[in-house]
């Protein structure tokens, strides 16, 4: 048998957050939060799971002029308006 | 995982399933290839195959089928098909659930690989793991093509690839796509894998989730999966709504869902997360043994030139720059091509036909077919020249960043971003444009798109345009710089582009009437396009245009040339050669239509003559002008347009005696063909690029419909309302 997986998240599932979360569509330039909810979708949510973007990973907002700008794992994405409210994250401190 | 897999099909049936692959002979292996968009999946199968490619469509649905064939390391014939990228089996769009189709050998053409290649991004691994280990669960032998290595080496990203195929436990093989480094050893490893044990699920689920899946895994057995797939179906379906069509397919289905995310939840997870969660989970522990960064200082090549193609104000202004040289390029560069086309077939037509003697073969080979030929073949720059650009454009990475831009603006009439280049190269010419249609994924905007890309007023309405504003607009300044002329012009082609954002805004809101779909795009690193890969692109769409729209174009050259040569006429032979042909072409089956549908165009303010040209322009637009050359008998009007505007000056009605052609009629037949699809050309690549067979031709007569109804609707207005203002009639 193949060895068991950590997996670090479900023990987050039933810890309340204790510090504030927002929407990612809130988050301002140059910030950077961590995935604790998706809301949209089951097609879209699918999307994004598949693109890495999923509940416990770190985002950076590159840019909100347009639609946002993020990077996840190493890769650059737009997420319209419609996407990122639905999104929840917990800010952290702002990118060095 | 010691246990071997039962194969999933008997080597017999897997035997009857094999078709023709190389040259005719029967394939030895079949091969499907998959992986992320980015990952250089394309440019992977154009270096196994080169030009060796089929394009078609798969079965009732406007996703493209691309099949080519290549020779194994013995010369063995393989058969590789091009699955569309894709994110995930999880179907969130037609092109996923096409390529979930085909790997478990359920689609309509029952083309069941025997390896799956799948292509992976070396600098993405943990994101394209996703993808593989989904398709490693499907009970097929797998292969992973590491590609973009180089980029990855240069990057700082090391990858222990021996450690990665302990963990993945299937061959890996680097590559470098479009270098074609990495080819041959990939080709041995998919003979090698063929002959292994198909792979399996690489990670054990936490005990709880195991049994609160068990009745959903039986329920997918049940189906007829087997019990691999069942598992990787089992975990998939969990994130899928409870609405989804695939869910009420299969018998009890929904049912054993519900009941597996209620057990799912009393064990503490959260059903719609879980396979994402478990997934990365075990691609954390994969990539965290294999892969080593070196820490990256300094901002990439490619983030500084975001900061310009992104940036407030340069971003903008250097899409401009790239949309006008696209424009240019398709517009003005492809004109000494399409000029040397025309002159070679017109130089080869003449020279075969002094060989024969004068009579109604001579003149079908060289008006008929030569010419029908001819029109075809002078697509051919314009086509290359757009699709050369869109290639480079795509995959440098810089097309992503322009639909970023122009999303929003494109939003409003419910389109997308992508659909700007289609459009804007349909000033140049519908016909590629609507082609470039392909890189929009979601099908119902893509429909919208080529719906109105013919709007855009092409440049073969020019000659038309050029013909009746000579004529009839008095060329007066109206401001220096600026001629009467000059903005009637400019007004029909703003006419064209503002009436095809509307419509597409109401085939958005009614028949294509689709959630707008909220952007999810990647921005992917820029890269420089490899020239081979690029090139058996361009060459293979103007394969494709040749033999699928090329065979409808010259059929319907020759029905038409048919119409304008019988019944034959007597002539009056002493009557110069160019009043003979008026002649000939009144009594023909094309005259008598004329006549026929002049009733219709009375209330336009046309008589037979320009009812004539309207049909036979029905073939192209240019045509329009040829024929009434030949109508008043003054020859080939192409050349010589003065000669034909003059005429036109001085017809009158032969009831009235008031003149034929004023400047209101004038501009009505302008607006007429603003808005009227008289182009089979356009017809013929909208029939295939809307899905081929019914699907195809009834969204061109859709198509088709609409802008005569528009046409007709827009020149009455014109012509009666201008009368009615009191502008002479």
């Amino acid at each position: 048998m193949p060895p068991a997986l950590a997996l670090p998240t479900l023990q987050q599932n039933d810890a309340q957050p204790t510090r504030t979360t927002c929407a990612l569509a809130a988050c301002r330039a140059g910030s950077r939060a961590t995935v604790v909810d998706i809301e949209c979708s089951a097609d879209e949510a699918c999307r994004l799971r598949a693109l890495g973007l999923c509940e416990g990973t770190s985002v950076n907002v590159i840019d909100t002029r347009h639609a946002m700008l993020l990077e996840v794992r190493g890769t650059r994405l737009a997420l319209g308006s419609a996407i990122t409210a639905g999104i929840t994250v917990q800010p952290q401190s702002a990118q060095a | 995982m010691t246990s071997l897999q039962p194969p999933t099909s008997t080597d017999s049936q897997r035997a009857a399933q094999r078709r023709g692959g190389a040259g005719g002979e029967r394939a030895s292996l079949r091969v499907a290839i998959i992986g992320n968009p980015n990952t250089g999946k394309t440019t992977l199968f154009n270096a196994l195959t080169g030009l060796r490619q089929r394009v078609g469509n798969f079965a009732g649905v406007t996703v493209e089928r691309v099949e080519g064939n290549f020779r194994g390391p013995d010369g063995q014939p393989v058969a590789v098909l091009d699955l569309p990228g894709s994110y995930s089996l999880s179907a969130g769009s037609p092109d996923e659930q096409i390529a979930l189709e085909v790997l478990l050998g359920r689609d309509k053409d029952r083309w069941r690989p025997d390896v799956v290649l799948v292509v992976i991004n070396a600098m993405h691994l943990d994101r394209n793991l996703f993808l593989a280990s989904q398709v490693m669960e499907l009970g097929v032998p797998v292969v992973v093509a590491l590609n973009q290595f180089d980029v990855a080496e240069a990057e700082g990203v090391a990858i222990d690839v021996p450690e990665l195929i302990h963990e993945l436990g299937v061959p890996v093989v680097p590559t470098v796509a479009k270098r074609g480094e990495g080819i041959e050893p990939l080709k041995r490893a998919l003979f090698i894998a063929a002959t292994l044990p198909a792979p399996t699920r690489r990670f054990a689920l936490p005990a709880a989730a195991d049994t609160a899946l068990a009745s959903l895994r039986d329920c997918l057995t049940a189906d007829g999966l087997s019990p691999i797939a069942a598992d990787m179906e089992s975990l998939r379906v969990l994130g899928m709504s409870r609405t989804d069509a695939h869910l009420a397919q299969v018998p009890g289905l929904a049912d054993a869902v519900i009941e597996a995310s209620d057990a799912l939840r009393i064990a503490g997870f959260v059903p719609a997360r879980f396979e994402s969660e478990v997934r990365y989970a075990w691609i954390s522990e994969v990539v965290g043994k294999t892969v080593t960064t070196r820490v990256n200082t300094g901002r990439s090549l490619s983030d500084r030139i975001d900061a310009i193609a992104l940036h407030r104000f340069y971003g903008p202004a250097l899409f401009l720059l790239v949309m006008v040289l696209v424009f240019q390029a398709v517009f003005s560069w492809a004109t000494p091509m399409m000029d040397g086309i025309e002159w070679l077939i017109g130089t080869a037509g003449k020279a075969i036909g002094s060989q024969m003697p004068a009579g109604d073969l001579r003149s079908l080979i060289v008006d008929g077919v030569f010419a029908g030929v001819g029109s075809v073949l002078v697509f051919l720059p314009q086509i290359a020249i757009l699709f050369t650009a869109i290639g480079v454009l795509e995959h440098s990475g810089y097309m992503a960043r322009a639909a970023y831009l122009m999303d929003r603006v494109m939003r409003k009439v419910g389109l997308h971003g992508k659909s700007f280049i289609p459009m804007l190269s349909g000033y140049a010419c519908a016909v590629p444009g609507i082609m470039a249609t392909r890189t929009i994924e979601d099908p119902k905007d893509r429909l919208a798109t080529i719906m109105v890309v013919p709007l855009m007023s092409c440049s073969a309405r020019l000659p038309v345009y050029t013909l009746l504003i000579g004529a009839f607009v008095p060329p007066i300044a109206l401001v220096p710089g600026v001629t009467l002329q000059g903005a009637t012009m400019l007004f029909m082609y703003l006419l064209g582009t503002a009436v095809a954002l509307g419509i597409a805004a109401i085939f958005k809101r009614t028949l294509l009437k689709g959630p707008v779909r909220p952007m999810i795009l990647e921005l992917p690193p820029f890269r420089w396009p490899s020239p081979r890969s690029l090139a058996v692109s361009v060459v293979q769409r103007c394969q494709l245009f040749v033999r699928r729209a090329g065979t409808v174009i010259l059929s319907l050259s020759i029905v038409l040339w048919a119409m304008a040569t019988y019944p034959k006429a007597t002539v009056d032979a002493t009557l110069p050669v160019a009043a003979q042909q008026e002649q000939q072409l009144e009594h023909s089956v094309l005259g008598h239509v004329g006549k026929a549908i002049e009733p219709l165009v009375r209330p336009l303010g046309y008589d037979w003559k320009i009812g004539v040209s309207i049909a036979a322009s029905f073939a192209a637009r240019e045509v329009f002008v040829s024929t009434m050359g030949t109508i008043y008998g003054v020859g080939d009007a192409s050349t010589d347009d003065e000669a034909l505007q003059a005429r036109l000056k001085r017809e009158r009605n032969a009831v009235t005696g008031k003149p034929a052609y004023t400047p209101l009629i004038a501009i009505g037949l302008m607006v007429f063909y603003v808005f009227a699809l008289m182009c089979m050309s356009t017809i013929a690549v909208t029939v295939r690029e809307a899905g081929g067979g019914r699907l195809g031709w009834s969204w061109a007569a859709l198509q088709f419909g609409y802008m005569l109804v528009l046409a007709y609707g827009a020149a009455w207005i014109v012509y009666a309302g201008g009368k009615a203002l009191g502008f002479a009639g």
